[in-house]
């Protein structure tokens, strides 16, 4: 593209307004972490150059915000989500893949139809469901339901297509059980698929917000999302400590995408291909 | 041959039973409760008894001004939105295509990350930017672009401008690395080549990048289309319970109004929430269709 080289102006403005959309999406970031070291009334007001407060921010979301609890309530969920998410989709997916038949493919079907049901339709019958089961305001009610993901098993349906059938054969053949097959053969060569689920799910479960406000009733129980809301709705908002939740709550987060960001984009784009 | 078959039968039965903790979950915690809601649907609630009223629920919607603005945002804000949306993340991307290359990999990070925060942060954050006395109207009212606040969480109108730029800056990144990855399949020759015949960028943006990225554009749409009709956390929390007077209530909110908040009615929030999964399914099935014709072609 000699063409746009030599067209400077051009590309002058084009970077332009790249870092224009840069600093808009950052600015937000800048300013929830300046905050944490502000006054309420100076975080609202948009001081934004770092001030003394960070300390006792930090105190008050420590103290009087539960941070550790809700910190815990909420690393402990997703983990738990990702470890079962992991055993049960992986090796629904393996199955679906590498097993065929006629009578999964139309399960496998049915599954995908379910994809279209946006999860506000199944919260009432799953909350009246959780209340007989007696299991409402227990942190089950928030993993159960998340484990089986019918777009992790697509997602990863789609990646064990990529392993090679043979190998399977070649080790049966040296008399390899098939479950000795999936754990020591094939799923250490997934490594990168499952890395990508385990991104996928971790998300949804670590930023899920309607289902945890409709089965966890009680303080103690609250995950970071819902100590946050619950914080806007006080009286008196104390902006600093709550820019300290928030920007706990969103650093795992950029951690784990800065960290595997090429997972990060594959776990997202997994629909696409 | 008989150990052919055993061997088979065998392997089969090991299919379904890679397949059966999942369909297990599934059976519970979509089959179940979707079998459920077709009795809730037609029950109407009071207090903790419930008495069969058939499409009664149904009925009762086209009485209920509250549903009827909420189905309407929803649209409003799926058509505002998504088509906004969707042009500047195809502006990014194809400005971070042609763009120099040290700068591309910072850049791309940089627009993408608003899409790792969650919706409950996006939504607090600005809420807090956008208070009356907040700081964007500081800002605005110190360099006298406004003489008073604007009230973009208080005017009906504003709240709903408020909503569309918090989904806005959360997506758009998102979408973007979706239109990148296209334009990076797309084999520059056929640029050349159209410059050779004299096109002029904007020509090529809309006779080439366009209809190849046509694709992952309605890929983009109906995804948006979905995650528009289940618009939750943010008319909830930024906006606070879709205010001010319904001017953000969406049908996610007001089903769990209607469910959790107010009068515990689980059939008519049940029956709304079908129409939700019609109008999405609609939509998205309107959608996969252009997009196999496209395919077809």
């Amino acid at each position: 593209m000699s063409v746009v080289r030599s067209w400077s102006t051009g590309r002058a403005l084009s970077l332009i307004v790249l870092l224009f959309a840069a600093i808009l999406s950052l600015f937000p970031f800048y300013w929830m972490i300046v905050g944490t070291s502000l006054n309420p009334n100076d975080v609202l007001k948009g001081v934004l150059l770092p001030g003394k407060e960070l300390v006792s921010n930090f105190a008050k979301a420590m103290k009087y915000y539960n941070l550790p609890l809700y910190f815990w309530n909420s690393i402990k969920i997703a983990l738990l989500t990702v470890a079962f998410g992991l055993a049960v989709n992986g090796l629904a997916a393996y199955g679906f893949e590498k097993y065929p038949s006629k009578a999964r493919d139309k399960v496998f079907g049915v599954l995908l139809l379910t994809l279209i049901i946006p999860q506000i339709a199944l919260v009432i019958p799953m909350f009246r469901m959780f209340a007989f089961l007696k299991l409402l305001d227990k942190h089950a009610a928030i993993i159960l339901p998340s484990i089986m993901s019918v777009f992790i098993i697509f997602f990863m349906r789609q990646n064990f297509k990529m392993f090679p059938t043979e190998i399977i054969e070649a080790a049966r053949v040296d008399g390899a059980g098939e479950m000795g097959i999936f754990v020591r053969i094939v799923t250490p060569s997934m490594k990168a698929t499952y890395a990508s689920a385990a991104i996928y799910l971790f998300l949804a479960q670590w930023n899920a917000y309607l289902w945890p406000l409709i089965a966890l009733l009680s303080d103690a129980k609250k995950t970071l999302p819902l100590a946050m809301a619950s914080m806007m709705s006080a009286y008196t908002i104390e902006y600093g400590s709550l820019m300290v939740l928030a920007c706990i709550s969103v650093l795992p987060v950029l951690v784990l995408f800065l960290s595997m960001q090429k997972q990060f984009v594959a776990g997202l784009l997994g629909s696409v291909k | 041959m008989q150990t052919t078959t055993t061997f088979h039968r065998y392997l089969n039965r090991f299919g379904w039973l890679c397949v059966a903790p999942a369909m297990a979950l599934f059976a519970a915690f979509m089959a179940y409760p979707i079998l459920m809601s077709l009795y809730y649907v037609t029950r109407r609630w009071k207090g903790m008894t419930n008495t069969f009223i058939g499409l009664g629920n149904f009925v009762r919607m086209a009485h209920d001004k509250v549903f009827q603005q909420a189905l309407g945002n929803n649209f409003i804000f799926m058509v505002i939105q998504i088509p906004i949306m969707i042009f500047l993340a195809l502006i990014l991307a194809v400005l971070l295509n042609q763009g120099i290359k040290r700068m591309r990999g910072p850049l791309r990070l940089a627009i993408f990350l608003p899409a790792v925060t969650s919706l409950v942060v996006v939504s607090i954050l600005f809420r807090v930017l956008l208070q009356s006395n907040g700081m964007l109207n500081n800002i605005l009212l110190s360099s006298g672009a406004i003489k008073e606040p604007i009230g973009w969480l208080t005017d009906p109108i504003m709240a709903k401008v408020t909503i569309m730029i918090a989904i806005t800056w959360r997506w758009t990144g998102y979408n973007m690395v979706f239109f990148l990855v296209g334009l990076q399949s797309i084999d520059p020759e056929i640029y050349e080549a159209s410059e050779v015949d004299g096109a002029s960028k904007m020509r090529q943006f809309l006779t080439i990048t366009i209809p190849l990225l046509m694709p992952i554009i309605l890929f983009s749409a109906i995804t948006s289309t979905s995650g528009t009709m289940q618009l939750f956390d943010e008319p909830n929390i930024l906006t606070v319970q879709g205010g001010p007077f319904n001017a953000t209530m969406t049908m996610a909110l007001y089903i769990y109004r209607q469910a959790f908040y107010m009068n515990n009615d689980f059939g008519y929030a049940t029956a709304m929430s079908y129409v939700v999964v019609l109008v999405a399914g609609t939509l998205a099935y309107i959608q996969m269709r252009l997009l196999g014709e496209r395919r077809a072609k």
